[in-house]
């Protein structure tokens, strides 16, 4: 518990000629909320994607330094993505659900990776949606579409499908963003359930957000880490003049 | 830098009100010392009435410390500016009862003479008058150095305390017949001392508010 899950040592990475990352170093410990702050353009969803590996599909994405999990270079060439991201779990900003049924939604990766009997299936999906505190709405209608649900539904929705193949790790980019107050609050609540069991890494432009739900906070400026610390402490007393500024508005 | 209008100028707002209410205190702590000196219960009568002033300042400060942080969620130092403003308007409003109390006290004395002439509790008041002026304006100056030296200040406070304390308790075993009187003039000297005593707190806000550090000026 709280160990340090994944560390990156001198990351650099390049799209093209452009250097979006300059050579980070920072710790995510293990069952603890960390989140990502910084204007746009920073580079900290760009870091996000880079501990699933989710920039490799950019074809002149060029990475160079260290990313470990727990322990092992997740950039080494015989590392497996699929096993890797199915150990590092994501979500997005705007939900994004199949246009399948709620059931086949959650189903779905637990299928990919195996898994046959539906006794076992049922057993899944339903865990997945309780923890994702979703299974009391919908456990009448797990076979209507997906896309029926409300955004704030169909955000958890896709978090319990990002559980349902047991993740070690859930990176969440702007989970609520898209979502309204309650529907928000609903997801932070369930971020403070979830950290018993999950490492989460979460980008926000909500401070206040950041503030609430993290135990560690990283500000990020022009694809550098300029401070790293527990979140009580960089919210309240900011090491770094450029933190300061940021957080009180007064950046730019 | 970008700016942010509304909230800067919601802080000198706050900074003014602040001010005034500073002043205020220092007058009736200036004004319940000068009722004792000159047994002058108009004036006294004064301070007590205007008590209602500084609670309701407080009450204001502290309305717009809640709406500042309600609307616009201060972090870092801004977040401690506000603490700091919230804080210290406490401390000037308890200095503000314990001119009162003085005042009061100085009601109670109306038909006693004084047991001997003042001179070290009106040089306490003149002290105390002096540190609520330093704590604020180490507020506005946003000045950790003047903050620090609240608690030299406080120091001399004290000594002037534990003196009049000896010299009252010498005119009490002198002559018993002035034990009630001096009594009073013992509470009171007690009373500006504890208004020391939250002048260093608002050198405490002050310097929680320069560098989020928790000190202690008072030891």
């Amino acid at each position: 518990m709280e160990q340090e899950k994944i560390v990156a040592t001198g990351l650099n990475l390049f799209y093209g000629e452009f250097q979006a990352l300059k050579n980070i170093n920072l710790s995510i410990r293990g069952n603890q909320v960390t989140a990502l702050i910084g204007p746009s353009g920073c580079g900290k969803s760009t870091f996000l994607r880079c501990l699933n590996r989710m920039n490799d599909i950019i074809p002149s994405c060029r990475v160079t330094g260290r990313i470990t999990f727990d322990g092992i270079d997740i950039n080494q060439p015989e590392i497996d993505v699929v096993a890797l991201r199915k150990r590092v779990g994501m979500v997005f900003q705007a939900p994004n659900p199949f246009p399948k049924t709620i059931y086949d939604n959650v189903a779905f990766a637990p299928k990919l990776h195996g898994l046959k009997d539906k006794r076992k299936l049922d057993e899944v999906v339903e865990t997945a949606l309780r923890q994702a505190a979703l299974w009391d709405e919908v456990k009448d209608r797990l076979h209507k579409p997906a896309l029926g649900l409300s955004g704030g539904q169909q955000q958890r929705l896709c978090i319990s499908r990002a559980l349902a193949i047991q993740p070690e790790v859930l990176l969440m980019d702007e989970p609520t963003s898209a979502l309204d107050p309650i529907s928000t609050l609903k997801i932070e609540e369930l971020i403070r359930e979830l950290k018993e069991m999950y490492t989460i890494v979460i980008v926000t432009h909500n401070m206040q957000q950041a503030a609430r739900i993290s135990d560690n906070t990283a500000f990020f400026l022009v694809g550098e880490v300029v401070e790293v610390g527990t979140t009580d402490v960089l919210f309240t007393r900011p090491q770094d003049q450029r933190t300061e500024d940021y957080i009180t508005g007064r950046f730019g | 830098m970008a700016t942010r209008t509304a909230f800067d100028e919601a802080l000198k707002v706050l900074q003014r009100d602040l001010l005034r209410m500073g002043s205020l205190v220092e007058t009736a702590i200036q004004d319940s010392v000068q009722a004792l000196v000159q047994g002058n219960i108009g004036l006294a009568e004064k301070v007590i009435a205007g008590d209602d002033v500084i609670d309701q300042l407080q009450i204001q400060l502290e309305d717009c410390c809640m709406k500042l942080i309600v609307t616009q969620q201060p972090m870092a130092k801004d977040l401690r500016r506000i603490g700091a403003a919230w804080h210290i308007a406490i401390d000037l409003e308890r200095m503000a009862d314990i001119a009162v109390n003085i005042a009061k006290a100085v009601r109670r004395m109306a038909k006693e003479s004084l047991a001997k002439p003042l001179i070290d509790i009106p040089r306490m008041a003149d002290l105390c008058q002096q540190m609520v002026r330093t704590g604020l304006d180490a507020y506005i100056r946003e000045d950790e150095q003047l903050a620090w030296g609240l608690s030299e200040l406080d120091d001399r406070l004290d000594a002037l305390y534990k003196q009049v304390f000896r010299e009252l308790v010498a005119v009490m075993l002198e002559n018993p017949q002035t034990v009630a009187p001096v009594a009073h003039l013992l509470f009171i000297a007690r009373f500006l001392e504890r208004i020391g005593d939250h002048t260093t707190n608002i050198g405490e806000s002050v310097i929680y508010l320069v560098t989020g550090e928790h000190t202690d000026l008072n030891e």
